[in-house]
């Protein structure tokens, strides 16, 4: 009886001694879509549940968004964008959400974005760095993904961007889901099950207005009168449309997706499963073992 | 009978002939990578033998190298490292140049590609050999795009004008890397290496910015652990950077198909150090015996 007391005292010691470390070195996360609304539209669910743990998450928009209406555009639109993705991001509990002022639509690899790039994976002190494969269907999409490859390994060089001190490790490099299938299909290579903030990302979508019920529909022939105007109502359009679209969710996982729920979820039934988040490792980055991918998301395998 | 002794020298004339055309005509030979080194790990001992047999080969860094250090930077490195090079190739017997384009910065722009479309038309290149555009490095991707982009316009006359096209498009060839996505490397022609191996690595030693300061830093080796001694350094060196996947013990089925393919029954326990080369669908596409003759030491006995 003394030694399972002393037992229970080592161990809750111990756990103990873990949770402070987890306090005390919180991750950092840094999302780099490249319009304002891509970090939260395809990562929001797992920023919140970053951000409900204490770690750090910082969104960063490539591009302005200037380009994104049909009755706005340039300054006037960026600057309201701007404000809807700071409001996104007090939704999400996220630190920061930044947007760069490149032009939406004209988003160029050059060396110029790459050390924009470069500077703020160092001032972030990354430990994952997630964004867009290099091929999604949008050009600034591609070209998000490209400048960020770009950037890993070279973050930790001291003589590139001199101007900001390096990384002293390179960072894990994720790629946010997208369905292209050329010249590879994105692979499933962590899941994170979204389904206790599911109803944040989706808010924090919708503080996004001039791109959720505005310029989205209209690109889609969505007629206006389709839209509702009152807040809930407006909320579970967008969870139906923009949510239930883009990304499977009950019963329609495909068999990659059940498997990687399976691996990060084990004592979980897949079934019943809503909503989840799939990320790809980066050649480009640390490779981690499932070990170091446990530590870095701790929120996989917790039990409902 | 007549006839019989009529065909007996016409075939003798024409296997005396052939010899004669090769040593008359030596093969030309241009290796690209991104830095000074780059090659040298890749192809060096190819290259060995390429020029022990007489042949012409060259080695092409598109950047002079001047970021890979952490105590030294600029035009102070690049120098250094352009000593270095120089080093290297006459250990290898090979012709070593160094662009003065910057280091961590290369684009595949048309200033680029017009540098390349000069050098393989100068060097009048059988073989040309390149990165992939799929590497860690963005310049080694680079490199890669604009290697590729030379291909074919090497004999396009109104490309480049200051310099005379080839008159056919040469075979380009990729050297190993290990990347997977969107495909992985293929290995497609094997070239056993051990007779050249301790001068590959002597090469690669000559290049001692790298070897010995930059390359152990990036990978968190403490300079205690780096040999003093030039025997114990090389021996260090050997241990460290031929082991990744062209020695013995790390061959795959396809490394072992490859060597079989191009050797004659040779006893796989002997071979120790292989490069493998990946046959680029831009270039000339040759037949086997095409590349047995551009590769003139393929078949040869596997040593003792």
């Amino acid at each position: 009886m003394k030694y399972l007391f002393l037992l229970a005292v080592i161990l809750s010691f111990q756990f103990s001694v873990n949770g402070q470390n987890q306090e005390d070195e919180p991750l950092r996360i840094i999302v780099i879509g490249a319009h304002p609304d891509d970090a939260d539209i395809r990562a929001g669910g797992t920023a919140a549940l970053f951000a409900d743990m204490g770690h750090k998450v910082k969104f960063l928009a490539l591009t302005n968004g200037d380009a994104g209406h049909t009755s706005m555009g340039g300054g006037v639109l960026a600057k309201r964008r701007r404000e809807e993705a700071k409001r996104s991001a007090e939704i999400l509990g996220i630190e920061e959400y930044e947007v760069l002022d490149n032009h939406d639509g004209e988003l160029i690899p050059s060396l110029h974005v790459r050390h924009q790039v470069i500077r703020r994976i160092r001032d972030w002190n990354a430990d994952i760095v997630i964004t867009h494969r290099p091929n999604d269907y949008h050009p600034d999409h591609r070209n998000t993904g490209i400048v960020v490859q770009d950037a890993a390994y070279l973050v930790i060089v001291p003589n590139i961007t001199p101007d900001t001190p390096p990384l002293e490790k390179n960072p894990l490099f994720l790629y946010l889901e997208d369905n292209f299938q050329k010249p590879n299909s994105f692979s499933k290579d962590i899941a994170v099950v979204i389904d206790e903030v599911i109803d944040t990302k989706v808010r924090a979508m919708a503080a996004h207005e001039s791109q959720m019920f505005e310029w989205l529909p209209w690109t889609r022939g969505v007629k206006k009168s389709e839209i509702p105007e009152e807040r809930d109502e407006r909320l579970a359009w967008l969870k139906k449309n923009e949510i239930e679209r883009r990304f499977p969710t009950e019963k329609t996982f495909d068999r990659e997706g059940i498997k990687a729920i399976q691996k990060w979820y084990p004592s979980t039934d897949p079934e019943t499963v809503k909503y989840v988040e799939f990320f790809e490792i980066s050649e480009f980055g640390k490779q981690p073992t499932e070990e170091e991918v446990l530590k870095l998301f701790p929120m996989l395998n917790k039990k409902e | 009978m007549n006839k019989r002794i009529f065909l007996f020298f016409l075939l003798l004339s024409g296997i005396s002939m052939y010899p004669q055309e090769r040593e008359n005509q030596p093969l030309n030979i241009i290796a690209i990578g991104a830095h000074p080194d780059d090659i040298d790990s890749r192809f060096g001992g190819t290259a060995a033998l390429y020029s022990k047999m007489g042949h012409n080969v060259k080695f092409l860094a598109l950047t002079n190298g001047d970021a890979g250090h952490t105590e030294m930077g600029g035009g102070v490195l690049a120098k250094v490292r352009r000593e270095e090079a120089k080093r290297a190739g006459e250990i290898l017997g090979v012709e070593y140049e160094v662009l003065d384009n910057h280091d961590g910065e290369l684009m595949p722009s048309l200033h680029v590609r017009h540098q390349v479309i000069r050098k393989i038309r100068e060097w009048d290149a059988d073989v040309v050999l390149g990165l992939r555009p799929n590497d860690y490095h963005p310049d080694h991707r680079n490199a890669g795009i604009v290697v590729q982009d030379a291909a074919y316009l090497v004999i396009v006359p109104n490309v480049t004008p200051d310099t005379p096209p080839l008159e056919k498009n040469p075979v380009f060839l990729y050297m190993q890397d290990n990347f997977q996505k969107p495909n992985p490397f293929s290995k497609d022609i094997a070239v056993v290496i051990d007779e050249v191996v301790d001068l590959k690595i002597q090469a690669l030693a000559a290049h001692e910015s790298q070897m010995f300061e930059w390359l152990p830093w990036t990978r968190g080796v403490e300079e205690s652990e780096i040999p003093k001694g030039n025997k114990e350094r090389l021996a260090w060196l050997k241990e460290r950077y031929t082991n990744r996947y062209t020695k013995n013990g790390n061959f795959d089925e396809e490394a072992r198909n490859a060597i079989q393919k191009w050797y004659p029954s040779p006893d796989l326990s002997k071979v120790d150090h292989v490069e493998f080369f990946e046959v680029c669908e831009y270039g000339m596409q040759p037949t086997e015996e095409e590349i047995r003759q551009l590769f003139p030491m393929l078949g040869s006995k596997v040593s003792e």
